[in-house]
């Protein structure tokens, strides 16, 4: 069974925010939202690196473990996806997901944030695939497709990875392996509770 | 030909067009509080929301063919 994954090359990374651009026009995402950001450190400095980020999917989900109407669900390939009809909006996820992926769209009055929303892995959400009232709450479905995350397979400079994890690892390794150095898998042990060995 | 109007009120027509395509298009977008608004409930089972989604298509083998260069 394919565990799927994500992985960014931060030394490959240009900060290009072409994976952003490409996620928020693939599923519409509203102002104000963006379910993949790139975060640069050390910018303008040595050794800066920019790393794409976005819900990693994680092994033992912590925004899963917090969420009090249990509104997030696990693929059998290890998606954490999410319910939007059961979602009450009351922002635990947001404070457990050590990448800040869940995010907000709106205050309303009394406070009231309607629905999380959050990275998918293009893999829609509880509804029937591919069906408008999938798309407009989760955007479009090309795992259904038979297709990978948009933002992965735009990213120009092949830095962000998407797919089976035993496969992007392989990859991953094989590029070390030929330029002699690399920052590691980032977020991985964090959300895999695994590293990459080279 | 600004005198005679017809060519200003062809040019208005068209900005009137792409304005009703710009407030059409939010309908086609996610709902910003995650509503479905008038489109039918389509759940999946519980066993269709867990199983594998994944497949390993032509498609997602010639990414991984042309991320391994």
């Amino acid at each position: 069974m394919a565990r799927l994954v994500f992985l960014c090359d931060s030394e490959r990374c240009i900060e290009c925010n072409a994976c952003v651009t490409a996620c928020k026009n693939e599923h519409e995402v509203p102002w104000g939202i963006n379910r993949r950001r790139v975060v640069t450190i050390n910018d303008g400095r040595p050794g800066e690196r920019s790393i794409s980020m976005a819900c990693m999917h994680c092994t033992d989900a912590p925004c899963a473990a917090v969420c009090p109407v249990s509104c997030f669900y696990g693929t059998e390939d290890q998606l954490v996806l999410h319910d939007k009809d059961l979602c009450i909006g009351c922002g635990y996820c947001f404070y457990a997901c050590p990448f800040g992926a869940p995010q907000y769209p709106r205050v309303g009055n009394f406070g009231g944030r309607g629905r999380m929303d959050k990275c998918t892995y293009c893999a829609g959400g509880p509804q029937q695939d591919n069906t408008p009232s999938e798309y407009v709450q989760y955007g479009s479905n090309r795992i259904a497709e038979g297709k990978l995350p948009l933002c992965a397979e735009m990213c120009s400079t092949k830095a962000l990875l998407a797919g089976d994890q035993a496969i992007i690892a392989d990859i991953y390794r094989e590029r070390v392996q030929k330029r002699g150095f690399g920052s590691g898998a980032w977020g991985w042990r964090t959300a895999y509770r695994t590293t990459l060995e080279v | 030909m600004a005198n005679d109007g017809k060519p200003v009120a062809a040019r208005r027509g068209m900005l009137g067009l792409l304005g009703a395509a710009a407030a059409a298009a939010p309908a086609a977008a996610i709902d910003p509080n995650g509503n479905r608004g008038d489109l039918p409930n389509r759940p999946e089972s519980e066993a269709e929301k867990r199983r594998p989604r994944y497949r390993e298509t032509d498609h997602v083998r010639a990414f991984y063919r042309t991320n391994r260069s």
